[in-house]
């Protein structure tokens, strides 16, 4: 078998190649108009999720005081708390503005691992085949029968919950979705010409699966990590909502329990629609640049008029 | 009184740069009863016409200007529900590609009483009555219209397609492509069918298709169209007895006949034209050997010349210019001396002995518990094949004979199951042992489909360094044999293409990236899986006179496996036929194609179609299908199709020296002396015998193809 | 391969995907750090002795190994055993959670099902129009949107706000009904029923619609739809037949969905403390009641391999096309 082997002028032109091809779908992408705004809001959580901590008025978990020493608790919007405090007397805007790095640290490695990890066992499956592939995708049907949110409440209940485990076990859980995806895509780019021809050509087995079908798939890998990064938001929001977030920080969905627990829900919207609005907003965001994204890369929707 | 009127008609597509002219100022008209032909290249508008008569144009397309006049009503300006009453009331259609025409999920009865019920009051035992009907008159067995489309042969569905045109007996038929994708003999057995249904119906026929020959052996009249202009117009005998426009002509030579075979190969240099702007000369101009300067000035109007209409400013030295283009020097092709008497073949450089590749079926599960001895599909079943340096070795057959893996198994594509290979003497297994890099260092593969051989995300450059990278060469070497051997491959000057990408190619050049890629390891033997199937029949020539000059200067063994028999004939130095697996007949060129011994090969011969429309050709009416390559019959697999066979032949299977005549052999007992008594007028005969097909229809390009 | 070599093939893979999800949530189970009864020790509620007396009477004093084949012979006998906190079967806490599960997901699954595929062909065969812009969008928002969220948001503005539907369970306090009818068949019932329904059906509407439309869109240029066309069959016809073409991938993601039923929206039920399984396994995985966190850990997993399973039948049936062994 003929080793991997990549010279640096290959690569730098691969590698410019591909970034101009990334600019001009960015480009493509953005045509779309929810695709635009949801690219609009993507970027306003990250840039919260890198400088929030520093924006916010106060420490998301330091008492917000009156003048007279008082403490503010379960106070609607006012001068001092904008967005109103909440009932153990916390300034909301302060909370919102920390809850979305967590949020955001979450989002993008569940995203990113979900997607790499999903990527690779998916076009191993699909490249070799045979053995392997029916291994592996029992092993993806394994983990679709067990239930995801329950076993991960049992594994974290057992272990104190931190952010860096939350969005492991996110990992374990939500790879299979890439993986079977690109998997039955590098199904077909294998039956293709120019893969047989690699073959034909001498390349061995790790040259044609890296050079030849990975490039090709690689949309759909992207389409899938930019799912995977809406998805590990709402799973470690819905754990942290279910009181399994990591306790040493502030994240949306912590203050969505927080929020539900204290049983003020009924009277505090402005506690409640920050976190709430944010996370919809985000994945909601996420999704539909997803969906243009989509509608470029899956070979399926390209018809008629080419 | 014509039927349909088609006057100075315009389309433009509109796409997100610019529009495009595809139809422009095309003037027509069908009489009734007329068979009438579009014959041209992809993109020179014909199938725009189609869609344009049938209301079907594509969303983004517009007439821009003319009229279509059908029984004196305008059909441009119907609203799409008046378009519903007359779709297939009046004018119906036969669709290109009859594998994908026809719904999945419903039965092809299902199919066509809804066309019935669609536009007449009939009850279900009527409509079913009428489908009967209809499957009759294109021979298909009545029984089987509860049948689902993917339980029929490509044969059998385009079968099925025409029976739904006709169920309705509309006036005007639109055939586009119908016999395209098909094998030769189920080709000649539509194109019968379709002569047939003209005497006996009364509709009118427009056909559509880039085949010069089925043209001219079906239609009373024909248009030629280049790049969305009609380029001659007239009577189809005229047309193509006396052409008298270049383009024609070009056409007309460009298109192998089998028996032309020690001609050079001619193309039309150049490519299509950009149809981005209305032309303001004449579309062929940069393309036609003839052109002068005032062919600049806009494109020449259709003239009589002749009995026929042409557009071309020269048609009064249509005489003189038809002899020209009859030299390949014309089109600026080199002469090539006679290659059979100037060049001497070399050393063996490729045997196989006994060669097999047998597919498993699977079975039962009981029956793999009882050890039972599987079924196999013997895809390749004993080959004995010798290829010399600078030989080409033509593989001919129809889909699902076996060609195309035995081309793969010979590259080691595929593990074989059965027999040797020899590569200049020593056997595969030693070379593979050795290196699998050294093994492809001297065999390499071309295959069939240029629009997907080339990976879309690397250049040229890099997509044709590839192989001497894994070879382990250095950057120069790397670099200076990249370069010559895209120019070999005449993509001239090569920094031109060196850093494009697949999708900045057009399919020729495409295919050429393709053979520079296996040409650049010079290896020893070079295997050709259809290499120019897929290309328009201008384009097709090029191809194979660079495989020519490669087995001629190089000393490269070739093996060029088609199903295009006129082809073969002109590159090929020895032709070998195959059927179910088997070599059945094999010999030089010349002997086989002129006197063919196997029944087969015969008829495969004898059913490729004329371009030449005085020839008077009996058709090849080959009764059923290749049968079910797993249950194969005892003795001779062709027997129960052989008009010839006798017990012994059913018995015990011929050698393939059975007839031998120094390098020509043939696999059968009582070798064929005169194919039209022997073959055609038998064939002939047992049709009026049985009208159902007697054979087993298992479709068997599924079974052996799709694995 | 013949239809009966498949089946016999797909079953023996579920059951021992079923034995190993079960040997999984076992080993999950048994990897805690402390046995249930230490927490009930240190509160003070149970002395020494008496835990070993609770731990003989759930077998824990036995090997491992004994431990796991009892375990799996109970499963599979679906003896579930005593719940630890609430000594009661644990079937009698999970029976009539699961059958509030169901009765609140399956109806909203079918109607979305079927009111979302039709609106996804409709909008994929109108490609570009408004209507499916719009429905791409509302739908991908309910869809991206974790379904507590949209919970919340319901809770606000229907309940809280406006004050027109009840905010928690399944029935009033006050209500005491005996008997099926009375307990799913009451005004009383159906008041607390909208609100839940309703997000479930936003939720599960954007698969089923962008499934259905992108299977449309991708059969709109085929070569057999053209035929239909040519042969004069109305825009609606041609829909049809779209629609029939694109029947199964929407089938078999609805056999899928349905395997993921047991599961439930475990968040949705806290929300509106809806009184269904994924509440139940909560609090159970919350008191460290372990019988019925296995016992319904299994019963979800046994779901999504028999409707998996169930899927891949009906694919292999449905589609005229495709050989049994190809799937």
């Amino acid at each position: 078998m003929s080793g991997y082997a990549l010279d640096a002028e290959t690569a730098k032109d691969r590698l410019q190649s591909e970034l101009s091809r990334a600019r001009y779908t960015l480009g493509k992408v953005l045509e779309d108009n929810a695709a635009k705004i949801g690219f609009g809001i993507i970027l306003a959580f990250v840039f919260m999720g890198l400088f929030g901590p520093y924006l916010a008025p106060h420490h998301p978990i330091e008492h917000t005081m009156r003048a007279d020493g008082s403490m503010m608790r379960l106070e609607s919007p006012s001068a001092a708390a904008p967005m109103g405090t909440t009932s153990f007397g916390k300034d909301v805007l302060s909370q919102f503005l920390a809850g979305a790095r967590p949020t955001l640290i979450v989002g993008v490695f569940g995203g990113i691992g979900t997607g790499v990890l999903g990527f690779l066992v998916g076009l191993t499956s699909g490249y070799f085949g045979g053995r392997v592939d029916e291994a592996l995708m029992r092993l993806t049907d394994l983990t679709f029968a067990l239930p995801f949110l329950p076993m991960a409440l049992l594994i974290l209940s057992f272990v104190t919950p931190n952010i860096w485990l939350i969005t492991g076990v996110l990992v374990i859980f939500l790879w299979k979705m890439p993986a079977r995806v690109i998997r039955s895509e590098v199904m077909t780019v294998k039956e293709r010409t120019f893969v047989k021809s690699a073959r034909a050509r001498g390349a061995g087995h790790l040259r044609t699966m890296f050079l030849h079908v990975a490039p090709n798939v690689l949309g759909i890998g992207f389409l899938y990590t930019a799912y995977a990064f809406g998805w590990s938001i709402v799973a470690g929001a819905s754990l942290a909502f279910l009181g399994f977030g990591d306790p040493t920080m502030t994240s949306w969905g912590r203050m969505l329990q927080q929020v539900y627990r204290s049983g003020a829900m009924r009277v505090a919207w402005w506690w409640v629609f920050p976190p709430a609005v944010g996370i919809a907003a985000v994945t909601t965001a996420v999704f539909l640049v997803g969906r243009a994204f989509e509608e470029l890369v899956n070979p399926d929707l390209q018809s008629e008029q080419e | 009184m014509s039927l349909l009127e088609v006057n100075d008609l315009k389309i433009k597509y509109r796409t997100a740069e610019e529009d495009v002219h595809a139809v422009n100022d095309v003037s027509f008209s069908i009489g009734e009863q007329d068979n009438y032909g579009l014959v041209g290249e992809s993109g020179c508008g014909k199938s725009t016409i189609a869609k344009t008569i049938l209301g079907m144009l594509d969303d983004n397309g517009e007439i821009a200007a003319g009229s279509v006049q059908f029984k004196d009503r305008e059909l441009a300006d119907l609203s799409e529900n008046e378009w519903q009453d007359i779709r297939w009331e009046e004018i119906s259609y036969i669709p290109q590609s009859a594998m994908d025409s026809l719904d999945p999920v419903m039965t092809v009865g299902a199919q066509i009483r809804q066309a019935i019920h669609k536009h007449r009051d009939a009850t279900k035992a009527e409509a079913d009555e009428r489908v009967a009907e209809v499957f009759e008159i294109v021979g298909l067995d009545p029984a089987r219209t509860s049948d689902y489309p993917h339980e029929f042969s490509g044969g059998m569905r385009q079968r099925v397609t025409i029976a739904m045109a006709l169920v309705l007996d509309p006036d005007l038929i639109i055939a586009d492509e119908p016999t395209t994708g098909l094998d030769v003999i189920v080709q000649d057995k539509i194109i019968d069918k379709l002569l047939e249904i003209q005497d006996e119906v009364d509709s009118s026929m427009l056909l559509i298709t880039h085949d010069v020959g089925v043209v001219a052996e079906t239609c009373d009249n024909v248009s030629v169209l280049y790049g969305g202009k009609v380029m001659e117009q007239g009577a189809t005998y005229d047309v193509f007895m006396h052409p008298t426009n270049p383009y024609t002509m070009g056409l007309q030579n460009a298109f192998p006949v089998v028996d032309e075979f020690d001609e050079q190969a001619i193309s039309i240099p150049g490519s299509l034209p950009e149809l981005t702007e209305e032309p303001t000369g004449c579309v062929f101009r940069n393309r036609c050997p003839f052109a002068t300067e005032e062919c600049e000035d806009g494109h020449p109007p259709l003239t009589a010349s002749g009995s026929q209409l042409s557009a071309c400013y020269y048609t009064d030295r249509a005489d003189e210019m038809r002899e020209a283009a009859a030299e390949p020097e014309t089109w600026g092709i080199e002469a090539e001396d006679d290659r059979e008497t100037s060049h001497e073949t070399g050393d063996v450089i490729l045997e196989t002995d006994g060669l097999e590749k047998w597919f498993k079926q699977t079975q039962s599960f009981l029956d793999d518990m009882r050890g039972t001895e599987p079924d196999y599909v013997k895809a390749v079943n004993g080959v004995d094949l010798t290829v010399r340096q600078g030989e080409i070795l033509g593989v001919a057959g129809e889909s699902g004979c076996g060609k195309s893996t035995l081309g793969e198994v010979i590259a080691a594509l595929q593990p074989r199951t059965g027999g040797d290979i020899y590569v200049d003497g020593t056997s595969v297994d030693d070379l593979l042992a050795e290196s699998t890099k050294k093994f492809r260092s001297q065999v390499q593969f071309i295959f069939q489909d240029p629009f997907d051989s080339l990976n879309p995300r690397q250049r040229v450059k890099a997509a044709v360094a590839e192989p001497l990278k894994i070879q382990g060469y250095d950057q120069e070497t790397i670099d200076r044999r990249v370069r010559e051997t895209v120019s070999d491959v005449g993509l001239n000057p090569p920094e031109k293409y060196l850093d494009q990408l697949p999708a900045q190619l057009s399919g020729g050049e495409r295919q050429r990236v393709a053979i520079a890629q296996a040409l650049v390891l010079q290896p020893k033997l070079l295997i050709c899986d259809e290499p120019a199937s897929m290309l328009d029949v201008s384009l097709k020539a090029n191809i194979l006179n660079i495989l020519r000059e490669m087995a001629d200067k190089r000393d490269i063994g070739i093996i060029y496996i088609s199903h295009d028999l006129a082809s073969l004939t002109q590159i090929a130095n020895r032709l070998a036929v195959m059927y179910l697996g088997r070599v059945i007949e094999i010999g030089e060129t010349r002997e086989v194609v002129q006197n063919p011994r196997h029944p087969y090969a015969a008829s495969l011969l004898a059913a490729s179609p004329q371009t030449d429309p005085s020839v008077n050709r009996q058709r090849v009416l080959l009764p059923g299908e290749p049968p079910n390559p797993v249950n194969l019959p005892g003795g001779c697999n062709f027997a129960p199709r052989c008009p010839k066979a006798s017990e012994e032949c059913r018995k015990d299977e011929p050698k393939r020296s059975s007839f031998k005549d120094g390098g020509h052999e043939a696999a059968c007992y009582f070798p064929v002396e005169d194919v039209e008594s022997e073959l055609l007028a038998q064939y002939a005969r047992n049709r009026g015998e049985t009208a159902v097909q007697p054979v087993d229809e298992g479709s068997i390009e599924e079974s052996v193809e799709g694995e | 391969m013949s239809f009966r070599r498949f089946l016999i093939k797909r079953t023996a893979i579920a059951a021992i995907l079923t034995l190993v999800a079960v040997s999984v949530i076992f080993a999950t189970l048994r990897m805690l750090p402390s046995d249930p009864f230490s927490g009930l020790v240190a509160s003070g509620a149970l002395t020494p002795s008496q835990v070993e007396e609770l731990r003989a009477l759930y077998g824990l004093d036995e090997p491992i190994w004994v431990q796991y084949l009892k375990y799996i012979q109970n499963l599979f006998t679906f003896q579930f055993g005593l719940s630890l906190t609430q000594q009661r079967p644990v079937s009698e806490i999970i029976g009539p959670a699961l059958l509030n599960t169901m009765v609140l997901l399956l109806p909203a699954l079918i109607t979305t099902a079927i009111v979302s595929s039709l609106a996804g062909m409709y909008a994929g065969w109108n490609r570009g129009s408004w209507f499916e812009q719009f429905s791409i969008i509302t739908t991908t928002f309910f869809r991206a949107t974790p379904i507590f969220v949209t919970g919340i948001f319901l809770l606000i503005i229907f309940s809280y706000g406006l004050g027109w539907f009840p905010a928690f369970g399944m029935r009033s306090p006050m209500a005491n009904p005996e008997g099926l009818a009375a307990t799913y068949f009451s005004l009383d019932f159906l008041k607390h029923y909208i609100l839940p329904f309703t997000a479930t059906v936003l939720f599960y509407s954007g698969d089923f619609l962008m499934l259905a439309r992108n299977s449309v869109v991708e059969r709109k240029g085929s070569e057999f739809l053209k035929l239909h066309r040519a042969k004069g069959l109305s825009e609606m016809e041609q829909l049809g037949r779209a629609g029939r073409n694109s029947m199964l991938p929407l089938v078999t993601y609805f056999a899928l969905r349905t395997g993921m039923l047991f599961q439930g929206v475990i968040t949705l039920e806290v929300v509106f403390a809806w009184p269904g399984i994924g509440r139940a396994l909560v609090q159970a995985i919350l008191n460290q009641d372990y019988p019925t966190v296995q016992a319904a850990v299994f019963i979800m997993a046994l779901a999504v391999i028999v409707m998996n399973l169930t899927a891949d039948i009906a694919y292999a049936r449905l589609d005229p096309t495709v050989e049994a062994g190809d799937v």
